[in-house]
């Protein structure tokens, strides 16, 4: 998942001048683009970290996916070395192997476009429904009204969901279901979307009553556009770092039914990490090889770990008024080589406005709330 | 003279809230001329704002209820006008101008953006693509000659009415026209200097002053029939406040358009105003032109609050204030609302019904004060 801000393509340049200024343009607009999101990512080393992390985890994600022969040697049950089972990691087998003889670094590889998938398909089908319904339930709530009517009943229903345990739920589901993939993905998704509207909801209450909104009402903007353009811009920052942190919590709750539910079967064509440390623990080798739970386990960890960073950095990346100040501070962080008398230069260009009003200095600095 | 561009008759609006009913505006009538500028003063709390919102509908409609009364916007009244076509009124036909300028800026917009949205909207009304009022009489019309060069060019030029080219406006209005030379022309009319940087800023980067510059710039951009300009100078603080002023009073001079205008200073309001209107514990209690009710005030609380105005410095002791404070709204006064602080107050100011906005005797034709003892007032201190 590459997290740019989605820099406008160039489109395809026409023979034109006026084409050929245009795609010039954007291709100057995403280079720009790309350097401002570069230099926010900088000013920053964790969110820094945790966006390579990322992008390492998509790629290789999509390497094992199209060309799988590149980086994963052995396939899920493939016996490796029939006289030899348990072995300690080796370079030939760099999480070792089971008592099967199967390769668990091959496995712990191909469960990651799985486990990756999973995360971001259930929160962000959580993100798109359970939002939806916060936007609706949150803009109209005027009670008397189709929209008040509407609102009371997404949310009573959204509160009956939230009041069960959401794992002991995803797991009594998942039981009734049966094991599988799929049936797994619908229990946590069914126990999942409920925060959503929660939280979308929250923010646009917060959001609706403040001064632009009203204004845009006032200059004959409709609801509709009103919700779509000036309340989803604004409530995106927090939902888009919620959604991103939460790549990390379903994943982890996907690996916990797996593990307690056995929801995937393992050993088997598709593994998966949870199922894999369920499988190996419960043989109660874990002392004698630890090398089998530990591999699974620390696939786990480092890619909540990278989506918790990037989550924090995003925030940054998503704010304007923290955007122009990292972009410029950034410059060097850390080092004596700045000079002071280069910062007035990096703010924001003067509007030379002739009075006596001058542009705050610092962003953000005169946000009476 | 023609039709008043709105006249708002007997209109009452109360508050329901928990702890009981408060009545904001009690029995509210003025009308304010095309090309006008009425002007409207009051203590904090007396109803200004809520009149302001109240017009444009605005106003949030749980906490508040329209009693009775009629907005009368061109001929159409607004009370009974269905919800889902207020945006059809909003902007194009009244513009407004808010307290705050500090906020009412989209944050995560640039500042061509939310003026584009504003230029948008308006061309998408003139080309028919979007709903327009049904019965939509013509908008108001600024093509009035301008004096001298000035603004009033740009606000003529365009406003096409719907006919001919209305295929040629809606295929532009579709293709979503680089509106960035219309952007610019209100950014100069509203007096900023080097606009074209601005179009790239973010509101975060402007001073309050810029900020409320911007908003009139977009309440402008829709050439409104009405501009409510509801306090746009309080949040700003005194040099910028004189420069925001100034602004207006040049714009208003070049726009020609018809303006209520709220304040709380009298100042503001006498140098901006055609009419003024003062108001009471949500009641109007006086109403006429601008120099015969500062000279002659018919009503003892515009005498009070003219009297403790601050004038130049003062040395001889504390200013004049008025005796008590604001009634609570949820438990209004019987009679007249100001009688426990007039000095004028006898028993029938408490024991019957509130007087009504009378012609006041001896005074202007379109001066109206709302006091039994209109004639005596003048006799006060």
């Amino acid at each position: 998942m590459s997290s740019e801000p989605a820099p406008p393509e160039a489109p395809p340049a026409a023979p034109t001048g006026r084409g050929l200024r245009a795609a010039r343009t954007g291709l100057v607009t995403a280079a720009a683009s790309i350097v401002l999101f570069w230099r926010i990512l900088r000013a920053n080393v964790l969110s820094l970290v945790g966006f390579l992390l990322v992008a390492l985890i998509c790629i290789t994600a999509a390497i094992v996916l199209v060309a799988p022969h590149l980086i994963v040697p052995y396939g899920p049950t493939q016996i490796t070395n029939e006289t030899k089972n348990w072995q300690p990691p080796s370079w030939q087998h760099p999480f070792g192997t089971d008592g099967n003889s199967y390769d668990i670094y091959s496995n712990v590889m191909l469960a990651l476009p799985l486990d990756l998938g999973i995360g971001i398909f259930i929160a962000g089908v959580s993100l798109l429904g359970g939002g939806a319904l916060g936007l609706v339930a949150g803009y109209w709530d005027r009670p008397g009204t189709v929209g008040g009517a509407t609102s009371v009943v997404i949310l009573r229903i959204t509160d009956i969901f939230l009041a069960f345990p959401s794992l002991i739920l995803a797991l009594a589901i998942s039981v009734s279901l049966g094991k599988g993939v799929w049936q797994t993905v619908l229990a946590v998704l069914i126990t999942w979307w409920p925060y959503y509207v929660r939280l979308v909801r929250g923010e646009v209450l917060a959001l609706k009553h403040l001064p632009y909104i009203s204004a845009a009402r006032a200059a004959g903007v409709k609801d509709g556009r009103i919700l779509l353009r000036h309340v989803v811009r604004n409530i995106l920052e927090p939902v888009i770092v919620y959604f991103t942190l939460d790549i990390g919590t379903v994943l982890v709750t996907f690996s916990t039914i797996g593990f307690v539910a056995h929801a995937i079967p393992y050993p088997g064509p598709t593994p998966e990490w949870g199922s894999m440390i369920s499988y190996y623990q419960s043989n109660g080798l874990i002392t004698a090889y630890p090398w089998t739970v530990l591999a699974p386990g620390a696939a786990i960890f480092v890619t909540v770990l990278a989506f918790s960073l990037l989550g924090d950095g995003l925030r940054d990346v998503l704010d304007p008024r923290s955007r122009r100040v990292l972009a410029s501070s950034g410059r060097g962080s850390g080092s004596v080589e700045t000079p002071a008398a280069e910062l007035p230069s990096a703010m924001p260009p003067e509007p030379a406005d002739g009075g006596p009003e001058a542009p705050s200095p610092t962003p953000g600095a005169e946000e009476a709330s | 003279m023609s039709a008043p561009v709105l006249s708002v008759e007997h209109l009452t609006i109360d508050y329901e809230v928990g702890a009981g009913t408060f009545h904001a505006l009690a029995d509210v009538s003025l009308e304010i001329e095309t090309g006008h500028v009425v002007g409207i003063v009051g203590e904090t709390g007396c109803g200004k704002s809520t009149l302001a919102q109240a017009i444009p509908r605005l106003l949030p409609e749980p906490p508040a209820k329209y009693r009775s009364g009629k907005i009368l916007f061109q001929g159409t009244d607004l009370v009974t006008f269905p919800r889902w076509k207020f945006p059809t009124i909003r902007g194009t036909g009244i513009g407004m101008i808010f307290q705050e300028p500090l906020n009412s800026l989209n944050p995560a917009f640039r500042i061509y953006d939310q003026l584009a949205e504003a230029v948008r909207i308006r061309q998408h009304r003139e080309a028919g693509r979007t709903l327009v009022r049904p019965d939509g009489e013509a908008p108001y019309d600024y093509s009035r000659p301008p004096e001298g060069p000035g603004a009033g060019a740009v606000l003529s030029k365009v406003l096409v009415p719907p006919t001919a080219q209305d295929a040629a406006m809606h295929r532009a209005a579709r293709a979503r026209p680089d509106l960035k030379e219309e952007v610019l022309e209100y950014l100069r009319l509203v007096r900023i200097n080097d606009p074209e940087t601005i179009l790239g800023l973010y509101p975060h980067e402007l001073s309050g002053g810029m900020r409320q510059r911007i908003m009139i710039a977009m309440a402008l951009s829709e050439k409104p029939s009405l501009l409510i300009a509801d306090e746009p100078t309080s949040a700003l603080d005194v040099t910028i406040q004189a420069q925001v002023l100034t602004l207006m009073k040049e714009l208003i001079d070049e726009v020609h358009a018809s303006i209520l205008f709220i304040s709380h200073d009298l100042g503001v309001i006498a140098e901006t105003a055609d009419e003024i209107g003062v108001m009471y514990a949500g009641h109007l209690v006086e109403f006429g032109p601008v120099a015969d009710v500062y000279a002659h005030p018919s009503h003892p609380y515009t005498k009070a609050l003219l009297r403790a105005a601050p004038r130049r410095y003062k040395a001889d002791g504390p200013l004049d204030s008025i005796p008590g404070s604001v009634p609570n709204l949820s438990r209004p006064p019987p009679g007249c609302p100001f009688h426990p602080r007039c000095p004028l107050a006898e028993p029938r100011c408490r024991d019957e019904p509130g007087p009504p906005l009378d012609p006041a005797p001896g005074r202007l034709p379109g001066h109206r004060s709302a006091c039994y003892f209109a004639a005596e007032v003048a006799s006060l201190p």
